[in-house]
């Protein structure tokens, strides 16, 4: 297990350096001088020169690189060339705001799927699993984005029961912040959940053909025990890979429901920086969403070895 | 001890098992064999509760009185894994492959009231009854890290640990090795209480079982101790199999019976066996009642 923890924590680190590289190039592939954007058409060659001195842009691409990935591992994410202001606390600002609303729409997800997936799987030959089937078919088909609008006309405009957007941080009012981030959460939530429903139901429904879940019954557990104790951790299995898979997916969709909540988290900030042209907020923001998704794998597969001994 | 009385099997309107009726006293070691598809698994399964979904048993089934069929799931799981418990025929995929071995052991244990502490240490004694070298290792082992024949055993040693008074077996050396089949069926043979054997293999049954009961096409149609059923055959069906599993002289044709098992629910009206009886009159078309005591055949043509 240490030795598998190692070598996984060695391919983490390498395929973050291989990110950078393929962000950092991206960017530097894309046409636009920093130096001539900030200072306008008008600008004299020697202006614009002495600004590239100055932001560092007239060395070679790979010394850039290597200037701009060292500061990355010291937590320097460089200054911003439009701002002038450090682009590293935006980001962490900001980061703390994503992670808040994708783990809660996670969190939404699997309240939705664990339980919905595994009563569809039971009584697959009745009408109401088949329901349920239906549904979270229905779910799938519902972007994020409409499924934010439609929650924000039913619960803030009609109800009047919740804000329709903004954002108060947790120090400033707990209560408020909760109120804040609901309908966010149940925005990316429903959708990942009506995903996340089916392929929790047919887990279990594989698992409940087993010879094992036979095996616990004929010791004496009833169906259901025996569903719980011996089922849901085998289902887990195939169900871990979705949710990283999924986390992913939320990682994006938080970037639009960002948007429709006015919520300013790593999305606002990325859209922010696309539309100042802000390259050095843009590679440090993607760095960092690539990182995590990243890291995100890196847990699954970790999960996965402490889940299945036959992994070990 | 075990009591069935006109066990039927029905999967919708199709009867899979037919008015299956038989005895098991204490201690006693008994066969039922019969061709894949006659209904044999399918009785053991209705004893355990454990039929699957959309398959349903009537009549009757009582272990020292209790009732066994038409019971509910909460009363009937309270027997199964203590008063009585079954081997399966698949070994490699009867074990939870995320629990440890001692644990799936003890789990049957501590389900029926014991301790957990007492149901540890008692697998440990039960790993070493069914003979698996070094019990505290395999104890912490998980299921793939055990060969079929181990598995099988971990099988046993859960299937015994409550002292069951009937052990159920369901062709449990079909998936095993040849080497390690013959010291699994002494070992069965050795610790089982009493015993309901379910096997097609006639020589595994004359290794294990004192006396046999002969199914085909979802009902018994000959019974008795198995010295006389295979020495002196009732039933033609029974005549066939001991003529189709004996050794012939080089260079003549295998006995065979004719035809093949019809599929379930297009057996015959009257004898089910008529189709393929080189015996059979228009007197067959009457269903022959299982009669004879000790000895008992099914048949209206039997062989003497």
């Amino acid at each position: 297990m240490t030795l598998y923890l190692v070598k996984r924590l060695a391919v983490l680190l390498a395929s973050i350096a291989v990110a950078g590289v393929v962000v950092f190039a991206f960017m530097a592939l894309l046409p636009g001088d920093p130096a001539e954007i900030a200072l306008g058409v008008n600008a004299t060659p020697d202006a614009v020169a002495q600004l590239r001195r100055q932001f560092g842009t007239d060395r070679p691409a790979v010394v850039q690189f290597f200037d701009w990935f060292g500061g990355l591992v010291q937590g320097d994410f460089g200054t911003s060339y439009v701002t002038s202001s450090p682009v590293g606390p935006q980001i962490s600002d900001r980061l703390g705001v994503t992670a808040v609303l994708v783990l809660g729409g996670m969190v939404v997800a699997l309240v939705i799927a664990v339980p919905l997936g595994t009563f569809a799987a039971v009584h697959h030959r009745n009408p109401l699993g088949a329901v349920i089937s239906a549904v979270s078919q229905a779910g799938i088909a519902v972007p994020a984005f409409l499924a934010g609008i439609l929650l924000v006309f039913v619960f803030a405009v009609q109800a009047q029961a919740l804000p329709s957007g903004g954002y108060v941080p947790f120090a400033e009012s707990p209560g408020e912040w909760l109120r804040s981030l609901l309908l966010p959460w149940l925005s990316l939530g429903l959708v990942q959940g009506a995903v996340l429903t089916r392929y929790v139901r047919s887990a279990v429904l594989d698992v409940m053909r087993e010879d094992y879940l036979r095996t616990a019954r004929a010791k004496g557990r009833g169906s259901t025990g025996a569903l719980w104790r011996h089922g849901l951790p085998n289902a887990a299995i195939p169900v871990v890979t979705v949710l990283g898979l999924q986390l992913a997916t939320l990682l994006v969709g938080a970037v639009v429901v960002e948007r429709v909540f006015v919520i300013p988290g790593l999305g606002d900030l990325l859209l922010n920086g696309v539309a100042g042209r802000d390259l050095l907020l843009v590679q440090g923001v993607v760095m960092v969403l690539v990182a995590a998704v990243l890291l995100i794998n890196f847990v699954v597969d970790v999960t996965y070895h402490l889940l299945d001994p036959r992994l070990r | 001890m075990l009591k069935v009385e006109d066990l039927t099997v029905r999967a919708d309107a199709v009867e899979l098992v037919r008015e299956v009726s038989f005895e098991i006293a204490p201690g006693e070691r008994v066969g039922l064999i019969g061709e894949s598809g006659s209904g044999k698994s399918l009785t053991a399964l209705s004893l355990m509760g454990l039929l699957p979904e959309g398959v349903t048993a009537a009549g009757r089934a009582t272990l020292d009185g209790r009732d066994l069929v038409g019971v509910p799931e909460g009363r009937l799981k309270r027997l199964r894994g203590r008063d009585l418990s079954m081997v399966f025929q698949e070994p490699m995929t009867a074990l939870n492959p995320l629990m440890r071995i001692g644990a799936q052991v003890a789990e049957v244990m501590t389900l029926h009231g014991r301790g957990r502490q007492e149901a540890r240490a008692r697998a440990l004694d039960l790993l070493e009854r069914v003979r698996l070298p070094e019990p505290a290792h395999i104890a912490r082992a998980y299921p793939h890290q055990l060969s079929g024949g181990q598995r099988q055993r971990v099988m046993l040693a859960i299937a015994l640990a409550n002292e069951p008074e009937l052990l159920i077996c369901d062709e449990p050396t079909t998936a095993l090795d040849v080497t390690v089949q013959k010291q699994m069926l002494d070992l069965i043979a050795e610790v089982a209480p009493a015993l309901l054997f379910i096997t097609h293999d006639l020589a595994v049954v004359a290794s294990v079982c004192e006396r046999v009961l002969v199914m085909y096409g979802g009902r018994v149609v000959e019974s008795g101790p198995i010295r006389e059923v295979f020495t002196r055959p009732r039933h033609r069906y029974t005549e066939g199999l001991l003529a189709a599993s004996k050794l012939t002289p080089r260079g003549t044709r295998l006995p065979t019976i004719k035809g093949s098992v019809p599929a379930a629910g297009h057996f015959p009206g009257g004898c089910v066996f008529r189709n393929r009886c080189p015996h059979a009159t228009p007197e067959c078309e009457t269903a022959p009642a299982l009669t004879g005591d000790g000895h008992a055949h099914a048949c209206w043509h039997p062989a003497d």
